[in-house]
């Protein structure tokens, strides 16, 4: 009885493709994780109510990263143990880059879904892809607004985090050949409560907009700060701010009018596909979706689910190929599914977002 | 000159509350040589604790946000005493006799307990303060916009520390402190109960935190959890600055160190505020070992 049990388990698991998931389900980003978690195993059972892939069911397989470098590098460990042919995650930067070579060297696809960092794909590895986009891109969203809104003297400001600096150099690089001068470039402390020192001597340096490439927690306090002293310059914020926190910090008339770049909320998707999606999911878990980032690592999965279909197998390199020129998803839940030979998403992701009266993040046309 | 004064009062606002927070770590160091290191979660629990009772009571609607904000800050302050005569009992009074060493190391547990039954009972996200208690205006004297809740901030944590300082240097109970601060043998012989004495710092100088870190959440809007450790490392900066064990050094030390950083930020760099801070510290120790008004503790009483 005993044997015969363990032939079927191992006959079972033999029969399913296993599709792991790397993602923050602890920590500071739990909240992105657990619902990276939901987004999966949602499309995971709609592949499956269809009769699977290659006539085997898909399981997901959840590794907690904790948001981590050094947890994640266990994760990884521990998913290419199990037998997955394919990873997505996950969230952090600098979390996916401990992971990046341990997934390489064993022939494991890798779709991050959060990692913006330019360096990670700069680095030619065969089997890392990702769907969300670049920071260089951000860049380039942030000052074709600023060149929209005919603001010339700016003024920047990011917290030494390498994401926001690094942002923030790529705008003054961009910026330098144009007709817009910088007038102010420095760093704030995060995690202070106190920026007025910091707003009176931007003022004084009479800015036409300020662009502040931190986290929502500082980009509340300076707009509920900046408000006190009537000081009326319009903030453009980088895609950290993106937080329905940042409301609740600044008040709803402190943030209004503050403009920032994302990817697009959830709530904005605009293919039907996406709609239905939507829908399913707040049938099943009783809210939307959050986070653009768990949506996007839907589109990971789904795109990994379309190329295995393609080849006909899983095999690593097939994939691997496949996804790096012929697939052409037109059905990814946050737009076109396309990568580049880097393993880059190509096409532009970002878009402009504002607040309203009421705090609500509307989309810029 | 403009841009000069108005960055001396954004100065004044910030070093009066690292003034009331300096004064809690100076008080237990006069008296017990230890360092408090919970000193600064006694801060944030008074910035939680307050928001609970405002939001749960809705104080300042029904007494208007003067009286409410008033008992508001009375009934932080009673909590906060009461939080920090517990500490004292649990975590510092079983050490007394111990190794310096120990008693330091039971501050940071302290320090590490608070600040994750902080996290536990409200969770990792911010807490944000209702809006509409204070009013958001500013006010113009001569081409500077002074918001009118820092006037009235700065405004409390004077009062706040003039009322202290009447209390060391007048009253009985205060001339006891003070002796207690000078030797500790030599007041238990004189018959002053020192462990009232002590009971009474863990008393007033966790209030006095507390209400620091109400003051924080009206001013600010926006507290979490780990604050505690930014402005307690900046209040024990103020409190060695002013020379650790003095009262009125603690106050100039906040204040100080508040107008260093905004002018240092204003006119050298922002990046670097921290550092410029840490530097004039480092300066003032160089000339004076023992802090600006360091050697007062060895006065006669």
């Amino acid at each position: 009885m005993m044997t015969l049990c363990l032939i079927t388990a191992g006959a079972e698991a033999a029969d399913t493709i296993k599709i792991g998931l790397m993602g923050p389900l602890t920590g500071p980003w739990a909240s992105e994780g657990q619902e990276m978690r939901e987004v999966l195993n949602l499309l995971a059972a709609d592949v499956n109510m269809a009769g699977g892939i290659l006539n085997r069911k898909i399981e997901v397989v959840a590794e907690d990263d904790g948001g981590d470098p050094r947890t994640a590098a266990l994760a990884a460990q521990k998913l290419i143990t199990q037998g997955v042919i394919a990873v997505i995650g996950t969230y952090g930067s600098s979390v996916t880059e401990a992971t990046q070579n341990i997934y390489n060297e064993s022939r494991i696809i890798q779709v991050a879904n959060g990692s913006t960092a330019v360096r990670l794909t700069e680095k030619g590895l065969r089997y890392f892809f990702r769907t969300c986009p670049r920071d260089d891109e951000q860049g380039r969203v942030a000052v074709h607004a600023i060149e929209r809104l005919k603001y010339k003297r700016v003024a920047v400001l990011h917290d030494n985090t390498s994401f926001a600096k690094g942002l923030a150099e790529e705008v003054r690089g961009l910026l330098k050949n144009k007709s817009i001068s910088i007038v102010f470039y420095d760093a704030l402390t995060p995690g202070e409560r106190d920026y007025t020192a910091i707003l009176t001597k931007m003022k004084n340096a009479r800015p036409d907009c300020v662009l502040f490439t931190g986290y929502y927690p500082e980009a509340g306090l300076l707009l509920r700060q900046k408000k006190e002293r009537n000081w009326n310059v319009p903030f453009i914020g980088g895609d950290a701010t993106n937080n329905p926190d940042l409301v609740k910090i600044a008040g709803k008339g402190a943030a209004q009018g503050f403009i920032f770049l994302s990817a697009p909320l959830p709530k904005d998707l605009p293919s039907k596909n996406a709609r239905s999606f939507l829908h399913a999911f707040n049938n099943k878990y009783g809210h939307p979706p959050h986070s653009i980032y768990s949506v996007l690592a839907g589109d990971g999965f789904r795109v990994v689910m379309e190329a295995i279909k393609a080849t006909g197998s899983t095999d690593a390199d097939r994939i691997a190929d496949i996804l790096h020129t012929k697939i052409k998803d037109k059905n990814g839940l946050t737009g076109m599914i396309t990568f580049n030979a880097k393993g880059d998403r190509a096409g532009e992701v970002y878009k402009v977002y504002q607040v309203d009266t009421q705090g609500r993040f509307i989309l810029q046309k | 000159m403009e841009e000069f004064f108005q960055q001396l009062t954004n100065g004044l606002a910030v070093g009066g509350i690292y003034a009331l927070i300096a004064l809690g770590y100076t008080m237990v160091y006069g008296v017990l040589k230890l360092i408090n290191f919970a000193h600064g979660d006694l801060f944030s629990t008074g910035a939680y604790l307050g928001l609970t009772i405002l939001i749960s009571f809705g104080l300042t609607d029904r007494l208007g946000p003067v009286a409410g904000v008033l008992l508001l800050a009375l009934m932080v302050m009673g909590l906060l005493a009461i939080v920090g005569t517990m500490l004292e009992r649990i975590a510092y009074r079983p050490l007394r006799e111990s190794p310096r060493l120990s008693a330091v190391v039971s501050a940071l547990g302290a320090s590490i307990f608070l600040q994750n039954t902080l996290m536990f009972v409200y969770g990792a996200r911010f807490q944000v303060y209702p809006h509409d208690i204070l009013p958001d205006t500013a006010l113009d004297l001569f081409g500077i916009d002074i918001p009118i809740v820092r006037m009235l901030i700065l405004l409390a944590s004077l009062v706040l520390m003039a009322a202290l300082y009447l209390f060391i240097q007048k009253t009985r109970t205060g001339t006891a402190i003070r002796a207690v601060a000078i030797d500790q043998r030599a007041a238990r012989l004189m018959g002053i109960d020192v462990n009232r004495v002590i009971l009474i710092v863990f008393l007033v100088g966790p209030a006095l935190g507390g209400v620091a870190g109400l003051m924080v959440g009206l001013l600010y809007g926006q507290i979490n959890f780990t604050m505690g450790w930014i402005y307690g490392l900046k209040a024990f900066t103020a409190a060695i600055l002013g020379g650790i064990g003095n009262i009125p050094g603690a106050m100039v030390g906040g204040v100080l160190l508040g107008v260093i950083e905004a002018l240092g930020a204003a006119y050298i760099s922002i990046a670097w505020k921290d550092a410029i801070a840490f530097f004039v510290l480092i300066l003032i120790l160089i000339v004076r070992p023992t802090g600006l008004l360091g050697e007062r503790v060895a006065e006669k009483i």
